[in-house]
């Protein structure tokens, strides 16, 4: 009796934290049009360093997701299980208001952490067994790093940063992306991808001490690209 | 004869060894699967609930850092400890065993004559009084 009480201790345990790290697989594509005041509801909130906001901005002409960052790290994280093989490909698009304010290379407070603040920055994540072998890509907005820049985070090499727009002559304006992360993965930590377990959305302005706003919008992810 | 004190824990008898390995396996790996399973429940869940990279690089990572060296330094510790303890108790079950056969034999081949002695906390003592009340009569 005790033994097979243990047994089914153990199954649970399993079950749970499988059941975390390897979110259920999700229907694909998935859309995310920021549309509704409550699109926000199937996010969660992951706060790093003090609360970014995060909201949705609904009018009879546009909606989106914003966010504002005032000395403060927080992300919206959403969970969600695909093969980046078969369905590679993530799309969206953003609009950068303001820039944090980071320090010229080489003054004071201008090392690598300190300039780890983005005013937009969409992470893909792909949860192993144990969570210190989870690798995370992070497709940046930068206003100094050329667009191309694979850069290892300062907090950890298993987060490889991707600079994809640079400079601030697009400021206000929405502009649209789209990678493959099956080959961006290959391309940053040198292998195949695992599965992915999670996006997520940060503006962050923690190292920096200033701030930053953006905005976000027709997210979709877990698809094939069918122009090629 | 001191009846008191058994100098070798050890004496390599195949139930001393069985008794042994025995015990340690099923001390070690119970708690080892258990240690796993709360390490890996524990640090996934917290990774899960903070969820960006950078917070669990920044403040799970090194906290992980810090359990693992102490379970590096008290892992050998528990095991010394586990394993002296296995062998304690494997030596009170084979121990007078062990004795109980020996002195059977002495007595078999004649070399020795009179009761057997075991000490006054063995486990086989009642044993070898009945034994005694035997060769006595």
């Amino acid at each position: 009796m005790i033994f097979n009480k243990v047994v089914l201790l153990i199954l649970n345990i399993i079950i749970f934290v499988t059941g975390n790290t390897f979110a259920l697989s999700a229907q694909l594509p998935k859309k995310f049009p920021f549309k509704e005041k409550n699109a926000l509801d199937e996010w969660q909130e992951k706060i790093f360093k003090g609360r970014v906001l995060y909201s949705v901005k609904a009018n009879k002409s546009d909606s989106y997701l914003a966010a504002y960052s005032d000395n403060t790290a927080s992300g919206i994280f959403y969970q969600i299980r695909f093969d980046p093989k078969q369905s590679p490909m993530i799309s969206w698009k953003w609009k950068v208001i303001k820039f944090p304010k980071k320090g010229s290379i080489g003054s004071k407070g201008s090392g690598w952490i300190e300039q780890d603040d983005y005013a937009a920055r969409l992470y893909v994540i792909f949860p192993k067994l144990s969570f210190n072998l989870t690798k995370s890509l992070e497709y940046v907005w930068d206003r100094a790093l050329p667009v191309g820049t694979i850069k290892e985070s300062p907090y950890s090499k298993n987060i490889k940063i991707i600079v994809i727009e640079s400079g601030s002559q697009s400021i206000n304006k929405w502009i649209k992306e789209k990678r493959n992360i099956y080959e961006d993965y290959k391309k940053a930590f040198g292998r195949e991808p695992g599965k992915v377990g999670a996006i997520a959305i940060m503006t962050d302005t923690d190292n920096t001490r200033s701030t930053a706003e953006a905005h976000y919008d027709e997210l979709k992810v877990g698809y094939k690209d069918e122009s090629k | 004869m001191n009846l008191n004190k058994r100098k070798a824990k050890f004496i390599g008898t195949a139930l001393q060894n069985k008794t042994l390995i025995l015990v340690f396996v099923a001390t070690v790996l119970p708690t080892a699967i258990i240690a796993v399973c709360l390490y890996y429940l524990i640090f996934n869940m917290l990774a899960w609930q903070l969820g960006i990279p950078e917070a669990i690089a920044y403040n799970l990572v090194p906290v992980a850092r810090k359990v693992n060296l102490i379970i590096l330094i008290a892992l050998p510790v528990a095991l010394f400890v586990i394993w002296f303890m296995a062998l304690e108790l494997s030596h009170r079950i084979a121990g007078p065993l062990y004795r109980l056969e020996k002195e059977l034999n002495d007595r078999i081949e004649g070399t020795k004559s009179g009761p057997i002695q075991l000490r006054e906390k063995d486990e086989l003592k009642a044993l070898a009084d009945k034994i005694n009340k035997l060769i006595i009569r």
